[in-house]
């Protein structure tokens, strides 16, 4: 996914630089009483209706696809509570009670089974988000307090997984972590 | 036209900007560095650096923008010098109170301040208050600038002049020029904001001296936070934009741009949609309604259609094929209104939800919002900075070192830049002052970094001597030449 994205910023970008540069150039070469384009707004009309269209499909793809409505009809077979805190995360199969938090001191998750994360914090806000085994980002939300943020995920393959805080939370906010196995 | 007060006000405000932002990349490079493993500072230190170095650029380019604005506004009316000193002394003030609180009092909750972590306290229990007081020492000096100024231009054009929507009528009698019609639209949005900080900061004051009585809702405290955030990061482009629809045509001997129906519906639409995109900030709370969540998605990528379809496609209308003359101002102009599209294409990827399910508060965020900064709207203040102080200038060499500085500010800032969109790429996380194992290259790309924004900090460098000179000139010539 995220390889994707890169590629598809890197093309668009250097499309960009290249009409920046083309234009620049025409004008370079341009003679003293050119005008440039006779119908601009004719143009600008066309170009706007592309770019609409574009967006307009870009949004109606996505937007379903949203995490979200992840596995929204489905019946989670592992409930996983999360408790952030400054700088650890605790996680256990029962509810956490905040006046004496512990958590347990692994968690095994089945592969390919619908899992559901109950994400909250017991003081400033944190991200959970969640590193496969090549370190990439494949799911992540944030730990807020007061709330839960209820997040979905199968995962494909058997191993472990490393979760890491995405929320900045204070001096030690880059050693929050913690892991998971999956079986 | 402008008194000889303004102009030396604008010199001051222009050296003071380039100082800070100088100091803000040494403290850039010196975050790259402690992330590269080259320098080896406390967590905390480089967290305070974060926090001076995000706020004091906010800062300095918000009111680069409003100082182009300000001069610029004379040529259509009087504006409140009394404002514009206002401005000034709280903004240093503020500054001051920033830097004290993050390197004396050790403060370092980022600078989006993200409640309730000001309010946990891990550093002197005096800096919480003093940070949140420069927020608002500072809010208070560019309310009462913005409101001075919206003050000035709707004695001038009634409301629904300035806002241009007589041309959504065939043939308008009035012309509402551009420029008036952009800096009214951003001064909405900037006043918006600016009181979305203030009943922000009343939410802080009543929990902190409520002694425990009342806690605030954090799911509440983080849309405020970003409404007025986001708002404010990004109107600040906006006051940029403005001077583009200025000088533009101006300094290439181009006619001077018109307001029409598309100009003028694109400006109005534009006022609604920044007000709402800051949703995307929220993707990853999903107790956030979900109504929310895909308004953010579709009003951030609503708001780049006018900035493309009319301001981009302008520009690119007034150079393709024409003689236009070029010089060291529109070049910039030209360039930093391409970083700025190149950062847009960055951000409307993030605000796609389901990209910024595997992007948010990774380096992908820096990336791009870095990109239209660093070679975006930095340009175009530069552009401003340089072409009024040679308003008053004899010499004629202005455009020395033109090709070398355009050359260092884009290879220092394309390189700094590809680094952070790689790291965001590869999944490493935004705000680390240390980067985990599991990312071995996180490292050697912070080095990088730092070595390419040293070319780019050569370069300001430049422009920062030349530039000031002159400034300095103006400042003290007793004159009115
Ligand atoms: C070449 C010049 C610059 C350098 C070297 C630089 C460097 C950095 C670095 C290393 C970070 C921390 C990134 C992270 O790990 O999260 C950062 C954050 C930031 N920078 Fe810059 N920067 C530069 C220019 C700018 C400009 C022009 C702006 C203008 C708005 C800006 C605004 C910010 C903001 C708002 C943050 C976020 C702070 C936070 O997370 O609280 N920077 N910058
Ligand atoms: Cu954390």
């Amino acid at each position: 996914m995220q390889n994707s994205i890169l590629i598809l910023f890197l093309v668009l970008a250097g499309m960009s630089a290249l009409v920046f540069t083309f234009v620049y150039l025409s004008s370079k070469k341009a003679g003293k009483d050119e005008q440039g384009i006779p119908n601009p707004l004719k143009t600008r009309f066309w170009f706007l209706l592309i770019l609409f269209v574009i967006l307009g499909i870009f949004a109606s793809v996505t937007i379903p696809r949203s995490p979200y409505f992840l596995f929204a009809d489905e019946t989670p077979v592992r409930v996983i509570h999360v408790s952030a805190m400054q700088f650890a995360f605790l996680m256990s199969d029962k509810a956490i009670d905040p006046k004496n938090p512990v958590g347990e001191a692994s968690i095994e998750l089945p592969a390919n089974k619908l899992v559901e994360f109950r994400v909250t914090s017991l003081d400033v806000n944190h991200g959970f988000a969640i590193y496969d085994q090549s370190n990439r980002l494949i799911a992540q939300t944030q730990a807020m307090p007061g709330y839960v943020n209820r997040l979905r995920w199968k995962f494909k393959e058997p191993g472990n997984y490393t979760i890491l805080c995405l929320e900045y939370c204070g001096m030690a906010h880059q050693v929050m972590r913690a892991s998971l196995t999956i079986k | 036209m402008e008194t000889i007060k303004l102009r030396k006000i604008t010199s001051l405000w222009i050296i003071t900007v380039l100082f800070l932002f100088i100091v803000n990349i040494v403290l850039g490079i010196i975050m790259r560095l402690n992330q590269g493993e080259i320098l080896h500072e406390q967590p905390a230190t480089f967290y305070a650096h974060m926090t001076t170095h995000g706020l004091t650029q906010i800062g300095i380019w918000f009111v680069a923008g409003m100082t182009g604005i300000n001069y610029l506004m004379e040529r259509y009316l009087k504006t409140s010098y009394l404002a514009n000193v206002v401005a000034m002394v709280l903004t240093v003030t503020g500054i001051l109170m920033l830097w004290t609180s993050t390197y004396i009092g050790n403060f370092h909750a980022g600078w989006t301040f993200l409640y309730p972590l000001p309010l946990k306290i891990m550093w002197a229990k005096w800096a919480t208050p003093l940070f949140l007081g420069s927020i608002l020492v500072m809010g208070v000096g560019w309310l009462t600038w913005s409101v001075s100024m919206m003050t000035q231009i709707l004695k001038k054009y009634p409301l629904t002049k300035a806002l241009a929507w007589q041309h959504f009528r065939k043939n308008p009698t009035i012309q509402t020029p551009p420029f008036i019609l952009i800096s009214m639209i951003t001064l909405i949005g900037i006043i918006t904001c600016l009181l979305g900080a203030v009943l922000l900061l009343a939410m802080y004051a009543a929990e902190y001296f409520s002694n425990g009585a009342f806690v605030n809702d954090a799911l509440l405290m983080k849309n405020l936070t970003y409404f007025f955030g986001h708002t404010i990061a990004n109107e600040m482009l906006y006051l940029g934009l403005a001077v583009i629809y200025e000088l533009f045509p101006e300094v290439g001997g181009r006619p001077k741009w018109k307001a029409t129906w598309y100009v003028a519906l694109a400006w109005n639409c534009t006022l609604v949609f920044i007000l709402t995109a800051f949703f995307h900030h929220l993707y990853m709370d999903f107790v956030q309604p979900v109504g929310f969540q895909i308004v953010g998605q579709i009003a951030s990528y609503m708001a780049s259609l006018p900035a493309a379809g009319v301001t981009v496609f302008s520009v690119l209308v007034a150079v393709y094929r024409t003689s236009i003359k070029w010089s060291l101002t529109n070049l910039l102009f030209f360039i930093g209104v391409a970083g700025w599209v190149i950062g847009g294409l960055g951000a409307v990827i993030d605000v796609t939800i389901t990209n910024n399910f595997v992007l948010h508060n990774t380096l992908w965020v820096p990336a791009h919002f870095h990109t239209y900064n660093a070679l975006g709207n930095v340009l175009f203040s530069l552009a401003f900075f340089h072409w009024f102080s040679i308003q008053f200038s004899e010499k004629t060499d202005f455009e020395k070192l033109t090709k070398l500085k355009l050359t260092l500010l884009l290879i220092g800032g394309i390189g700094f830049l590809l680094a952070f969109y790689i790291g965001g790429a590869e999944s490493m996380p935004r705000r680390y002052s240390n980067y985990p194992a599991e990312f071995p290259m996180a490292a050697p790309l912070a080095i990088g970094a730092a070595v390419f924004a040293t070319i780019y900090l050569a370069a300001i460098l430049i422009f920062f001597f030349q530039i000031s000179k002159r400034c300095l000139n103006i400042l003290f010539s007793s004159s009115s030449h």
